[in-house]
């Protein structure tokens, strides 16, 4: 089971909470300076007290760039993470959702990703990997900076909590540009998935704290999940306000893409993110009845291009057969047909 | 490090000039950096950096220049240096980042600033590592013995002052065993 194939609270609204701790170890200077030999011992160091406890050790040094994407797409690693030449690893417990990226910006970043509405849990499962390496290492931290990280923006808690949600009926609504000048106002932002903005593909949005400073943990989950309700409930109000032929127009267009993506014989990632953002709507309005959010997240994730790629027996030789290879990793999901292999051409 | 051009005061400001590609390193102390500033000859040499410097470099210098309050093509590049990590302010400037946590204490100043008007504060109020909440935890108790110490000589209860100063000594034994 991982955050994404299974689904929490306001799944309509949310797709995954996230909470990140950045840490330092003392002695060590900040990734821009270290060496080799520093990042390789920092990465030992980790290791020891976390392998026993359940973590799978990964070793981005050794691994090959298409693997390296795939955990981006699982939202394990940032997209610097997975191509940065010094050495690097990390340390994933898959089923509580935490992965510790060794070595990234800052010596750890330690995080926790659960799928719906749960901040204080993805805190907690954080702040519980924290503890147990503060028993271990001298953190870089100071009485009125907080912790001490490799970028100022990131003093103080070193935390950074975000929201993954499906906003729709306010992207259709033009109301995002608005919402996002309203939430920078009290120290949060506003992220599009997939590309940057206001009018994200797929009608994504990840929901952050901008300030790590002045503000301690529980305060700034406690701002953070304040926002994300109202949001909610703006959204469904906006959801709600839908009738008529503008429903019915709605409904046509959900409709049709429910069929795309269940039929097409070739699907790419862009036409596979808008479709499929057609159709979760379309479960959140009861328009779409025979597929489910489980299904969604799980493609949202496995017919990304790296993730795909891998779960194939051969590597697909250009776009198009990815995109084939894409259509019928969706079919299978979606519709349960056997396949997920290339048909010889 | 002894100043070249003095070769008596600690040199104490660095620059490096980039002339036609050919980076050449100074170390002065604050005098004679002074003397040369006031010649005009830092300030030549800085304006010629900035003339050599590529174009996008100068971009990066300004966009981070104006978040960090500073101006790096105005500012002679011959700033303190970190002894942990040897980073100087211009290279904070440039990256947007620091080089070590101790470079928050040598450039707490330059920093503040900037600290400031990302977080509207430079004042942590969060989480305290275990060792730091147990260092305060030792310091408070510390101070309390102190005072009922203090509190018993006066009342000439030698006693209980014994006691107490065992106590403190005891804890601050443990203190120093830490440290070391």
């Amino acid at each position: 089971m991982t955050w994404y194939n299974s689904v929490g609270k306001d799944a309509d609204t949310v797709i995954s909470s996230r909470v990140r701790l950045a840490r330092n170890i003392n002695g060590y200077p900040f990734a821009s300076k270290l060496d080799a030999s520093g990042a390789n011992e920092i990465i030992e160091k980790v290791s020891a007290p976390l392998e026993p406890a359940g973590f799978r050790k990964i070793n981005f040094s050794d691994l090959s760039s298409i693997m390296a994407t795939s955990y981006v797409e699982r939202h394990y690693v940032s997209p610097e993470f997975s191509t940065k030449e010094s050495p690097h690893a990390l340390l994933l417990q898959e089923n509580g959702g935490i992965a510790v990226m060794v070595c990234e910006e800052d010596h750890l970043r330690i995080q926790s990703i659960l799928p719906g509405l749960a901040l204080d849990e993805a805190y907690l499962n954080a702040s519980r990997v924290e503890k147990r390496l503060d028993e271990e290492f001298d953190f870089a931290y100071s009485e009125r900076l907080g912790y001490l990280t490799h970028c100022p923006t990131n003093l103080g808690t070193g935390m950074r909590a975000s929201v993954m949600m499906f906003l729709p009926a306010l992207t259709k609504g033009h109301y995002m540009n608005s919402l996002a000048n309203q939430l920078s106002k009290i120290g949060l932002t506003v992220r599009g998935l997939f590309g940057e903005g206001s009018g994200s593909a797929g009608y994504l949005y990840q929901i952050s704290n901008q300030v790590t400073l002045g503000l301690n943990e529980e305060e700034t989950l406690k701002k953070l999940s304040d926002a994300v309700a109202q949001i909610t409930e703006s959204e469904r109000r906006a959801r709600r306000s839908i009738v008529g032929e503008p429903l019915e127009r709605l409904t046509d267009s959900i409709l049709r893409a429910e069929g795309v993506l269940k039929y097409a014989y070739r699907l790419s990632s862009s036409e596979f993110i808008k479709l499929s953002a057609e159709v979760r709507f379309g479960i959140a309005l009861g328009i779409v009845k025979d597929v489910t959010y489980e299904q969604l997240g799980t493609l949202l994730v496995e017919a990304m291009p790296a993730t795909l790629t891998l779960s194939s027996e051969s590597t697909p030789k250009n776009e198009a057969s990815r995109d084939k290879l894409r259509a019928q990793k969706v079919q299978a999901v979606l519709r349960g047909t056997p396949s997920v292999t290339e048909n010889p051409s | 490090m002894l100043c070249e051009k003095c070769k008596k005061r600690t040199a104490t400001v660095f620059y490096n000039e980039n002339m036609n590609g050919k980076v050449r390193s100074y170390s002065l102390c604050g005098e004679c950096a002074a003397k040369l500033r006031e010649r005009g000859e830092l300030q030549d040499i800085t304006s010629m950096t900035g003339s050599f410097a590529d174009p996008f470099s100068e971009l990066q210098d300004h966009f981070f220049s104006g978040f960090f309050g500073i101006s790096p093509q105005k500012e002679i590049r011959s700033e303190k240096k970190c002894p942990q990590c040897g980073t100087v302010y211009g290279e904070i400037a440039k990256l947007g980042r620091v080089g070590c946590p101790e470079c928050y204490s040598v450039f707490a100043d330059e920093l503040s600033r900037m600290i400031q008007s990302v977080h509207g504060t430079t004042t942590h109020t969060g989480s305290v590592p275990a060792r730091q909440r147990a260092l305060k935890q030792r310091a408070e108790t510390l101070k309390q013995l102190r005072t009922l110490q203090q509190d018993a000589v006066r009342r000439e209860d030698y006693e209980t002052a014994a006691r107490l100063r065992d106590e403190i000594k005891q804890l601050e034994q443990s203190k120093e065993q830490e440290d070391a």
